[in-house]
């Protein structure tokens, strides 16, 4: 027996057919990001994260002591793994189809946010590159600012579905649209 | 109930994103009798006032805390994570 086994993205019932022309506070759901959960060995965390910020095209994302996440957009899950395999002291999992990548972004993102996220995420407090586990939406996320007004979001692949929906309804007095990302 | 707790790792976070799992207590002996792994596991003071409880981060770093508290006036004293208080426990009492 063959199997045909194609990639179906989760919140693809959310959006196709419903995706509208982006505006200025707009939502992108990354189709196939690489996500690896690693973390280091006792006592290894400083070399750990040191050899973690030289893999190629990918950002780190901290999640608490010792444990990070490494994000890529642009690399393939094989490629990413390629290079996380040769960092000694570390464990990593893939978790590129478990989770699932957002970014929000717009001139109203904070206070779409602040709705659903109690961090204080003004720039002087959570800086650009900052990033940080915390609850959206009651959904327990990984959060990340990458730009002024860009905040990428990380969450449990199981969850993005209410996720989604809740986002988009804080977003709605701001005239939120999302789509899948382009690139 | 204190709503906000300062997470060593985290910063200062809401509750509600945390898991609280009851008293702080020393684990007994492994070869303790019967009676005293009764009292650690099923009995509880209930004091009212400060006391030390453990705090899991659940929907952060995901680490077991120890907060001092009081669930009378909900002052938060202080808030650790339980390995390093662990350890430092166990380095005392190896010091003794």
């Amino acid at each position: 027996m063959s199997l045909a086994l194609f990639h179906r993205h989760v919140l693809e019932d959310h959006l196709s057919g419903f995706e509208a022309n982006a505006n200025p506070n707009h939502l992108s759901v990354v189709r196939r990001p690489a996500i690896f959960s690693v973390l280091a060995h006792r006592g290894q965390g400083a070399a750990v994260r040191t050899a973690l910020s030289s893999v190629a095209d990918t950002h780190i994302r901290d999640c608490g002591p010792e444990e990070w996440l490494l994000v890529s957009r642009t690399s393939g899950a094989a490629a990413v793994e390629t290079g996380v395999a040769e960092i000694a002291g570390a464990s990593h999992v893939d978790q590129s189809d478990g989770r699932v990548l957002i970014e929000i972004h717009g001139p109203s993102v904070r206070r779409i946010l602040a709705r659903c996220v109690a961090l204080d995420l003004h720039s002087d407090v959570f800086v650009i590159g900052a990033s940080t586990n915390a609850l959206c939406c009651h959904v327990a996320v990984n959060l990340a600012r990458t730009g002024d007004d860009r905040f990428e979001i990380v969450a449990p692949r199981s969850f993005a579905g209410s996720l989604f929906e809740e986002l988009m309804e804080m977003g709605r007095e701001f005239a939120l649209t999302a789509s899948f990302s382009r690139d | 109930m204190a709503s906000l707790i300062t997470c060593p790792h985290c910063g200062t976070r809401p509750k509600e994103e945390f898991s609280i799992r009851g008293a702080a207590l020393r684990r007994p002996d492994p070869a303790a009798s019967d009676e005293v792994w009764q009292a650690y596991v099923y009995v509880r003071d209930n004091p009212k006032g400060r006391y030390q409880e453990y705090w899991h981060h659940a929907a952060g770093c995901r680490r077991w805390l120890v907060v001092e508290r009081d669930n009378f006036s909900h002052e938060v004293f202080g808030v650790v994570d339980a390995g390093g208080a662990a350890e430092t426990k166990s380095q005392a009492r190896a010091g003794e």
